[in-house]
């Protein structure tokens, strides 16, 4: 930002410290430290917290040696891709669907947003309740004898469609003010020049639409890799680890016995690694597109 | 795209300017339909859900499950209030929520505040650490966070649950975005009436906020009423439990008869929703003012 520099009175160049200063102490404390204290503690082996050895790079030896991570990071990957994938179509579609003159606009609105508001932990508890192969509703409605949540691949993919259910609505949400950006004059120019809607969304809504994208690809990236608590409820990891994405191994690994912590944090890391070239990537691609 | 440049318009387009025009009558049904499946699959969960916590442990045992309870009786939530804690739970997700919100208002638009409104030296470094902190989620540092609270004594406690995650860079990020937009010559002239930095902040620039601090409040009760893991690895003892690590632990390990769990998830699922009733219309237009596109 280019401003004239001034000679400013004190209070004038002490107050923006002061303003600043909780924020960062809490970001300080609570996430820049941590964060960077991950990669120390990672090459430490303690069993209760509190004393540690150092151990050099064992754990990531250990840890690329654990079947049980191989598992778990290509559970997280399937689920990520997935995720993604399908929250992104799913909330174009949606805001769409949502900024057209139709009735009742602001009821479909709310009834989209309405999973953002509830607690992971209960989505999981509902959609458990629903999904039981007995006692569960949708088997009985429609007369199947499906083990939704005891089948590994069914597993998954009902985690996946869950997580999509829960989260969608806030992408939506994303999108439709992305949408409300778009200078309805290129609509209108397009529309003179004969082309249909298929043309309009492909060739004014998409690219205009990207910057927009792109953030919901970013969140909705970091999120499915976030995802744990509705899973923990939903089918609890199982069946046989078919659900157990990167966190839940973390966090098993670092509270439930027996007590691995720098194995845990060596997971963290490479969890906090992924994510972080990952976002990156966005980043460096949705710029270089934007450049073109 | 989220990028270091200030935004300064504020446009106000109506939701439609996506299209102008009606699609055509065939266009206009298979939407509808669409809508009200897509509706059906959303809502249909959450209403089974608070339909059953009425019923009781013989109707919740039918097979096939059965729609309406007999008789809408609240026993289920009387009970599981008073032969369990419920109370408590509920008791510490209050305190938890509203005291982490208001923590989180404090020093997140203190800190929008300085980054939107001051030249100062670092401040460009201090709003990178703050954007590169969105990517650091509580989940990925999990272990090492855990140690540093440990080491301030705050585990077991509901202070615990309360201080680490109040500064979030989401929120300092929409409040800076949203006071780009304040003119700086207000500011210039309260300067010259001889109003204070703190006065100034405090009688001009928060009023004006108004719209972006609501969508921080809701977010904010949103993710700290339904928190989960980080209650789940401060709470030790079941006297510290919050709504949503009650529920899960007595899930797991079937303590609590099912029907009182329906009822408690009924519970948690009324406050954010009658939040996001009254404020619905601050979430639209706040995220679309906050440039969060």
């Amino acid at each position: 930002m280019t401003r004239r520099r001034q000679v400013r009175p004190w209070n004038q160049r002490i107050a923006p410290y002061l303003f600043i200063l909780p924020n960062m102490l809490i970001f300080g404390v609570f996430i820049v430290y941590p964060a960077i204290n991950g990669f120390y503690v990672s090459g430490f082996d303690s069993s209760n917290g509190r004393t540690f050895t150092p151990v050099g790079a064992a754990n990531y030896g250990k840890l690329f040696g654990d079947e049980e991570f191989w598992s778990a990071a290509r559970a997280s990957l399937i689920f990520v891709v997935a995720f993604v994938l399908i929250s992104t179509a799913a909330a174009i579609g949606l805001a769409l669907l949502l900024t057209q003159p139709i009735r009742a606009r602001g009821f479909f609105r709310a009834v989209f947003f309405l999973p953002v508001l509830l607690s992971p932990v209960v989505v999981g508890l509902l959609w458990s309740w629903i999904l039981e192969r007995r006692s569960g509703a949708l088997n009985s409605v429609l007369g199947l004898d499906i083990g939704w949540l005891v089948d590994g691949p069914t597993a998954l993919g009902v985690t996946v469609f869950v997580g999509v259910w829960m989260h969608v609505g806030f992408y939506t949400l994303i999108i439709m003010a992305g949408l409300q950006g778009i200078d309805g004059s290129y609509h209108e120019a397009a529309r003179i020049d004969g082309a249909g809607a298929w043309q309009r969304f492909k060739h004014v809504t998409w690219p205009l639409l990207r910057p927009t994208t792109l953030v919901v690809v970013i969140l909705s990236m970091i999120a499915g890799f976030q995802a744990f608590d509705f899973i923990y409820t939903l089918t609890g990891g199982g069946p046989l680890g078919a659900t157990t994405l990167m966190v839940q191994y973390v966090y098993e690994h670092a509270f439930r016995s027996p007590i691995q912590y720098g194995l845990a944090a060596a997971g963290s890391v490479v969890l906090f690694c992924t994510i972080f070239a990952l976002t990156m990537l966005n980043f460096l691609y949705g710029r270089r597109r934007e450049s073109m | 795209m989220i990028g270091l440049a200030p935004r300064r318009e504020r446009k106000r387009s109506t939701w439609t300017s996506a299209s102008a025009t009606a699609p055509p009558a065939t266009a206009r049904v298979l939407m509808y339909a669409g809508l009200i499946a897509l509706s059906i699959l959303f809502l249909a969960p959450v209403v089974w859900t608070m339909l059953s916590s009425f019923k009781t442990r013989t109707e919740l045992a039918a097979r096939p499950p059965t729609l309406l309870p007999e008789s809408f009786a609240l026993d289920n939530y009387t009970e599981a209030l008073s032969r369990f804690d419920f109370g408590v739970y509920l008791t510490n997700s209050t305190i938890v929520t509203v005291s982490a919100t208001v923590l989180t208002l404090a020093i997140n638009t203190m800190a929008a505040y300085a980054l939107a409104k001051y030249n100062f030296r670092g401040r460009n470094v201090l709003f990178l650490v703050t954007l590169g902190t969105i990517m650091i989620p509580l989940q990925i540092i999990l272990i090492p966070l855990h140690q540093v609270v440990a080491d301030t004594g705050m585990t077991n406690s509901l202070l615990g649950m309360i201080i680490p995650p109040a500064a979030t860079p989401t929120g300092v990020f929409l409040l800076r975005q949203y006071m780009l937009t304040i003119p700086d010559d207000l500011i210039e002239a309260a300067r010259i009436d001889g109003a204070g930095e703190l006065r100034i902040f405090l009688r001009l620039i928060l009023p004006l906020c108004r719209p972006a601090l609501a969508v921080v409040t809701i977010f904010s009760v949103i993710w700290r009423w339904n928190d989960f893991l980080w209650p789940l690895v401060i709470a030790q003892s079941q006297s510290l439990y919050t709504l949503p690590v009650a529920l899960a632990q007595f899930n797991s390990e079937e303590v609590v008869p099912f029907n009182y769990i329906l009822a408690m998830s009924v519970v948690s699922m009324i406050p954010v929703i009658i939040v996001f009733l009254f404020t619905q219309r601050h979430i639209v237009k706040g995220i679309s003012q906050t440039g969060l596109k």
